[in-house]
């Protein structure tokens, strides 16, 4: 056993001494630590986002009571008043950015029409979000693997085209040189995993739960996936160049173009016009109020909120009560289009996650983002939320704008607090599918390379490998 | 004359062998195939999608602008808060490189008061996928076939040496700049036939007028690019295969660089400008808005400070002592100065922000020195018409378009409607109609281009570089024939 420990960190060693390892060593690990950094600083500037939004609310609402005078009505001041909603993102974030690049979970809400208000997105520069983002989990998916092809596309054919193969078969057991090979080329990319995954659990503060034992599972089984493929080709008899020619194919094959084939016919399959349909009807739905008797638009109000149908506006005065109606009569008209637009999505996040489990890179990214709840079902379960908490605050106001309560006689404390979106799903849930599908894979990759091994080569044929 | 012809003829038999030796692998062939076979799905799937989102468009825009000449008699100011829709359209050939339309708003409202952000958009729709990238044509050239060239390429000079027949060429009378021109020659054919079929469709689809006018200094400007790229990459890699000792070693370093040039380095690029220059979050930039507009007033709300100065001194202009005295409607008046306060304020954050974004652009720019591919890239969406500064000059556009539509509507408001009674009177909606339809008017290429020096520089140095390591490689390849020889 102890000479085995020291065959292992002699291999090591002799791995490391390679001028190309060595330097691949470094980078890797410091761009790992430096997207570590960087995922522990995303989750900050959410955090800071959430307080901006927040102190803007506290601002707003004390400069506008200081400017209006006291018996202005509530309704008039709600009109500028933007109450945060703010979604805590999960510390996880800061290993899975997933995209949340691109969306904003500190939406400012105003009562008005909600469908005019609920799709902003992050202050992203399109031509950053273009290039691509580089957190920990891009790394360890896409970049990790070509190391540790580089480190055992030659793992057979260097011995046989060194012609020290025949020596191993002679005098070695071939079985357990490779697993010393392997064994020393796992611990080497086991450190590059584990050190900055361990920095990034640290600064973003990553809880040892559930969530993380599902992501540091992953990442450990799509890193075994990927040495499972490489044994299974580097074991074959050909030559080092056709190894490396073959797993750097199946590498761009299963990370870059798997992903964006079915990101274009995913986005062909499932096309979202509502999203266009549901603006146009918002707006034309509040608008077209103001031609309407008021008692029209109050019906369909009524019917939302039985509750107040026994409470009539005046027809030749303005009030609070029908002008939030009126707005109330936007989201009315983009109810049917905003629910189909939301189906749409979910259907291509669901149509998205199946076809994953058959790409190992992606099944392992698209679960990670879901454990770190960055994905698209995310963004849709943050939407819901805030769509409750905008309900919340109708619910709070309207017996104000009936009332044409003025603004000193609310009571502001008790105001809504957002309520953010449940991520208590089960993390097993989230995990186990993509693990399922993870081993399937590796075992595919070696199945399908002890099945070109069971017919051992002849001498004849090894001894012509080897002059090759 | 005769020397020269003899070069020539030398040059030409070592690309032809070159080319033979291609012929003869099965993996190039193979994946001569695939690329060729993506780059086709490539083109039809992205020609579709761009077509349908274009349509979809198209549809909603005159849909928005049949609901315009709808509107009933409308008091001005109704109308103001009715706003318009726009939609931004894409460039003509945002088909063939989408640059980085997919992360800008599609739709934006134009309204009074206000200045919306344009929503909606493909990243905003696709789910976690979208970051390993995007399958169309522009990814096909500038991203797998560069790793295409290098399997075609990375033996070139070194199998040669390997199998010793580098050694029968120079003995035959080939100069070391005969063979490797000669191998930079026949890999480029294996390359350009590779990007050729790709090259004809997006020609054929532009051509054809489906996707709109497409000017041929465009298509020119995009060939141009792709071909040095390519170039480039040709360069390098018989470099890399006269340099290194052997063909695997060399197979690897190709591969080592093509990851770090067209894979780490843009996502590096763009994480590292995020780090340095950090934008506002939208909760952030719109309390900043929100900070700016409340120092200034508000001209819904009478009692603000500035707003009564205007009317002290409207009062004193027209020698009146109420506003209800004015020739004009004071409303309108305090709705149209309102409106130049507002959005000389949005505008000045929006610029801020904008600034932002070209600081991190630069950043960005300056990456692009290290990976040709970015560099690649960022001059192929500013020849496409899909840059950034395509985006920004939609949402400039957009802005005028609305400045002057809600200032039309308030001038209609000082001029037709009387003071007293104010929002009790209607106005014909014929007022409206004969408006100034909205249409983007895209950046002039000359334009784009000339931000991008340093992108250009780049590509030239992507050029040079690889050439004067192979005016290098060339004496140490006699080197290594004389040592070989020797030994």
């Amino acid at each position: 056993m102890k000479a085995r420990l020291r065959l292992l960190r002699l291999d090591i060693l002799r791995l490391t001494r390679s001028t190309g390892v060595a330097v691949a060593v470094v980078l890797l690990l410091a761009i790992g630590v430096y997207a570590a950094w960087r995922g522990g600083r995303n989750v900050e500037a959410a955090a800071s986002s959430a307080i901006a939004a927040e102190t803007a609310y506290r601002d707003q609402l004390a400069y506008l009571l200081s400017t209006y005078p006291p018996t202005t009505e509530a309704g008039e001041v709600l009109y500028y008043l933007a109450f945060p909603a703010p979604q805590p993102s999960l510390p996880l974030a800061g290993l899975a950015r997933g995209r949340t690049e691109v969306e904003t979970a500190s939406l400012r809400i105003r009562l008005l029409a909600l469908e005019g208000q609920l799709y902003e997105h992050e202050t992203v520069n399109p031509r950053l979000a273009a290039a691509g983002d580089l957190d920990l989990a891009f790394l360890l998916i896409a970049l990790l693997p070509l190391f540790i092809i580089a480190l055992t596309y030659d793992l057979v054919s260097s011995e046989r085209e060194g012609g020290t193969w025949n020596l191993v078969r002679l005098f070695a057991r071939p079985r357990r040189l490779l697993s010393l090979k392997l064994a020393s080329r796992a611990c080497l990319v086991g450190a590059l995993v584990a050190v900055p995954v361990a920095v990034a659990a640290s600064l973003a503060g990553v809880p040892l739960d559930g969530r993380a034992g599902w992501a540091i599972a992953l990442i450990a089984l799509h890193t075994a996936f990927w040495f499972a493929l490489c044994l299974g080709v580097a074991s074959g008899r050909r030559s080092s160049t056709a190894n490396a020619m073959i797993l750097v194919g199946t590498w761009v094959g299963l990370t870059l173009l798997a992903p964006a084939a079915l990101s274009l016919a995913n986005a062909i399959l499932h096309p979202v016009p509502e999203a266009l349909e549901l603006t146009v009807r918002q707006r034309q739905g509040y608008h077209e109020a103001w031609d309407l008797t008021k008692d029209e638009t109050m019906q369909g109000f009524y019917e939302d909120y039985p509750e107040w149908s026994g409470r009539k506006v005046p027809e030749d005065v303005f009030t609070w009560a029908w002008y939030y109606a009126m707005n109330h009569r936007g989201d009315r008209a983009a109810r049917e289009a905003s629910g189909a637009y939301r189906g749409v999505l979910r259907e291509r996040e669901r149509w998205a996650r199946r076809w994953s489990l058959l790409v190992p890179p992606l099944a392992a990214q698209l679960a990670l983002d879901r454990l770190a709840a960055t994905d698209l079902e995310a963004q849709l379960a943050y939407q819901d939320a805030v769509r409750r908490h905008h309900e919340r605050l109708k619910t709070y106001f309207y017996p104000h704008f009936f009332a044409a309560t003025p603004i000193d006689a609310v009571d502001w404390e008790g105001v809504p607090v957002f309520e953010p979106a449940a991520t208590e799903e089960s993390a097993t849930r989230a995990g186990f599918p993509a693990a399922t599908a993870l081993v399937l894979a590796s075992i595919l990759a070696l199945a399908a390379g002890s099945v070109r091994r069971a017919s051992p080569p002849t001498l004849r044929e090894s001894v012509g490998a080897a002059k090759s | 004359m005769s020397t020269w012809r003899a070069g020539l003829r030398n040059t030409l038999l070592v690309a032809r062998r070159q080319v033979g030796a291609v012929r003869e692998d099965r993996y190039v062939i193979f994946l001569l195939g695939l690329v060729i076979a993506l780059g086709v799905v490539a083109v039809l799937g992205a020609r579709h999608h761009a077509a349908s989102e274009a349509e979809q468009r198209a549809r909603y825009q005159a849909m928005v602008e049949r609901q315009w000449l709808e509107q009933p008699d409308r008091h001005p100011h109704r109308v103001i808060h009715y706003g318009f829709l726009v939609f931004r359209e894409e460039a003509p050939l945002a088909f063939f490189d989408p640059g980085v339309g997919a992360w800008a708003g599609t739709s934006l409202f134009l309204e009074g008061h206000r200045q919306n952000t344009a929503n909606f958009g493909d990243a905003r729709h696709a789910t976690g996928m979208l970051r390993f990238g995007r399958l169309t044509p522009a990814t096909v050239l500038a991203l797998l076939l560069p790793l295409f060239v290098v399997v075609a390429g990375f033996a070139s000079v070194s199998a040669e040496r390997e199998r010793g027949t580098l050694r029968l060429l120079l003995a035959q009378g080939a100069t070391p700049a005969q063979i490797l021109a000669g191998k930079v020659l026949g890999t480029g054919a294996v390359a350009a036939l590779a990007a050729l079929p790709i090259g004809v469709a997006a020609v054929a689809i532009a051509g054809s007028g489906a996707v709109g006018p497409v000017s041929p200094g465009r298509i020119a400007g995009l060939a141009g690019i792709y071909a040095a790229y390519l170039v480039g990459w040709v360069l390098l890699t018989v470099l890399a295969s006269a340099f290194r000792a052997s063909s695997r070693s060399a197979l690897a370093q190709l591969i080592a660089v093509w990851v770090v040039l067209c894979v780490a380095v843009p996502r590096l690029g763009a994480s590292v400008a995020g780090a340095l220059h950090p934008l506002p979050s939208r909760a952030e930039f719109t309390a900043q808005v929100e900070r700016a507009l409340n120092e200034v007033g508000d001209s819904h709300n009478p009692q603000d400070p500035f707003f009564r100065s205007l009317r002290d001194e409207y009062l004193a202009r027209y020698d009146v002592g109420s506003v209800e005295e004015l020739p004009l409607n004071w409303g309108g008046v305090v709705s149209r100065e309102g409106e130049a306060v507002t959005s000389r304020i949005h505008e000045e954050q929006q610029q801020d922000l904008v600034e932002g974004q070209r600081r991190q652009d630069r950043v960005l720019s300056w990456a692009g020195l290290f990976s040709p591919y970015l560099a690649a890239r960022d001059l192929s969406m500013a020849v496409s018409g899909t840059g950034p500064e395509a985006v920004e000059a939609f949402r400039a556009q957009a802005e005028a378009h609305r400045y002057d539509l809600i200032q039309r509507l308030n001038d209609l408001h000082i001029n037709e409607i009387r003071y007293e009674n104010d929002r009790a009177q209607r106005l014909p909606r014929d007022s409206w109609a004969e408006f100034p339809t909205f249409g983007t008017r895209p950046p002039p290429l000359g334009g784009a281009l000339a931000g991008r020096t340093l992108s250009l520089a780049a590509l030239g140095l992507w050029l040079l570089l690889p050439l004067l390591g192979l005016g290098l490689a060339r004496t140490r390849l006699a080197r290594v024939g004389v040592d070989r020889a020797a030994e």
